[in-house]
């Protein structure tokens, strides 16, 4: 006999089996009412995304700022600083 | 005592609209859902309404009503007690939350399927990150497989047992298109339609996973000869 022909013999037979009761009606309906489940609001969803997309814009500006300020500090400019002031 | 009413789910007005006009096509052409009833389909469009009006009363109707088919499909995912009532509490849950999303173009208990398939999806992929698997001797397939009718001699939940541990040995995603395959008997269309996937991809899905079943059980001895 073939693996699948096993396979789906024994599944034949699985699909016989009675699945537990269950009855969760109260458990559903507590947990519904308990109130952290409840879907967000209008608002809510608006300050979500706006955190959401003011962290997204902050990350990057945060980096460019950084490497600006690398650059700006660097001994190059420093030397450039000098020159032009010597110059001048 | 649970209150009658709970929070909206959502904007309800042309939801309702939606629903009442569905329920007007059920009753005048007749449509019948699997449970052979458009009365079913009718109550089940009139109480999804009320609920999303927030009518707790018309939500337990639901729930009441549906939880049979829930348990039965997520039984397939835990075959233990307690994770399997928490589960089917789950899609309830979740079936509420995103009821205003249910249109009514399909009977309600396939809207309920489609969530409790990708519950139980869930847990088993929860599972696989925590690599909390049960291996699985293949001495034990060999024994149960090793005559033509040594798996009609097998008690259903025997059966079940087994063919459950085996397919927990794959990947969640392997794991799913088998069961619905062989467990629940879905063809294409129906297990696209369960998984949210495409049909090209259930089908490509299925084919891997046949392949990787078969080299896990061509691992076994009795296989070899």
């Amino acid at each position: 006999m073939r693996w699948e022909q096993k396979i789906e013999r024994l599944a034949a037979r699985a699909r016989e089996e009675r699945p537990p009761r269950v009855d969760v009606t109260n458990s559903v309906l507590q947990m519904l009412t308990a109130g952290p489940v409840q879907p967000l609001t209008v608002a809510e969803r608006f300050w979500m995304w706006l955190a959401a997309a003011s962290s997204a814009i902050a990350v990057p500006a945060a980096v460019a700022a950084f490497l600006l300020y690398a650059r700006s500090t660097g001994p190059l400019n420093e030397i450039a600083e000098a020159i032009s002031w010597a110059i001048q | 005592m649970i209150d009658a009413t709970f929070p909206l789910p959502g904007s309800a007005g042309i939801e309702a609209l939606v629903l009442a006009m569905v329920r007007a096509m059920t009753q005048s052409t007749g449509v019948e859902g699997s449970d052979g009833s458009a009365a079913s389909i009718s109550s089940d469009v009139e109480d999804v309404r009320r609920s999303q009006q927030g009518d707790a009363e018309a939500y337990r109707r639901l729930v009441d009503r549906h939880q049979d088919h829930v348990a039965r499909i997520l039984w397939r995912f835990s075959r233990d007690r307690g994770v399997h009532e928490e589960l089917v509490q789950d899609v309830f849950v979740e079936a509420y939350l995103g009821l205003s999303r249910y249109r009514g173009t399909a009977p309600f208990e396939h809207w309920l399927a489609r969530i409790a398939t990708r519950v139980g999806y869930r847990y088993w992929k929860e599972r696989a990150r925590q690599r909390r698997t049960e291996p699985f001797d293949v001495q034990e397939w060999d024994r149960v497989t090793q005559s033509e009718d040594a798996s009609q001699t097998l008690e259903p939940d025997e059966a079940a047992d087994v063919l459950h541990r085996v397919f927990e040995q794959l990947a969640p995603r392997d794991r799913l298109v088998l069961t619905l395959r062989y467990l629940e008997q879905c063809d294409v269309v129906e297990t696209a339609r369960r998984t949210g996937w495409t049909k090209t991809m259930v089908k490509v899905q299925t084919m891997r996973a046949r392949n990787r079943l078969r080299k896990l059980l061509e691992h076994s001895p009795m296989e070899l000869i």
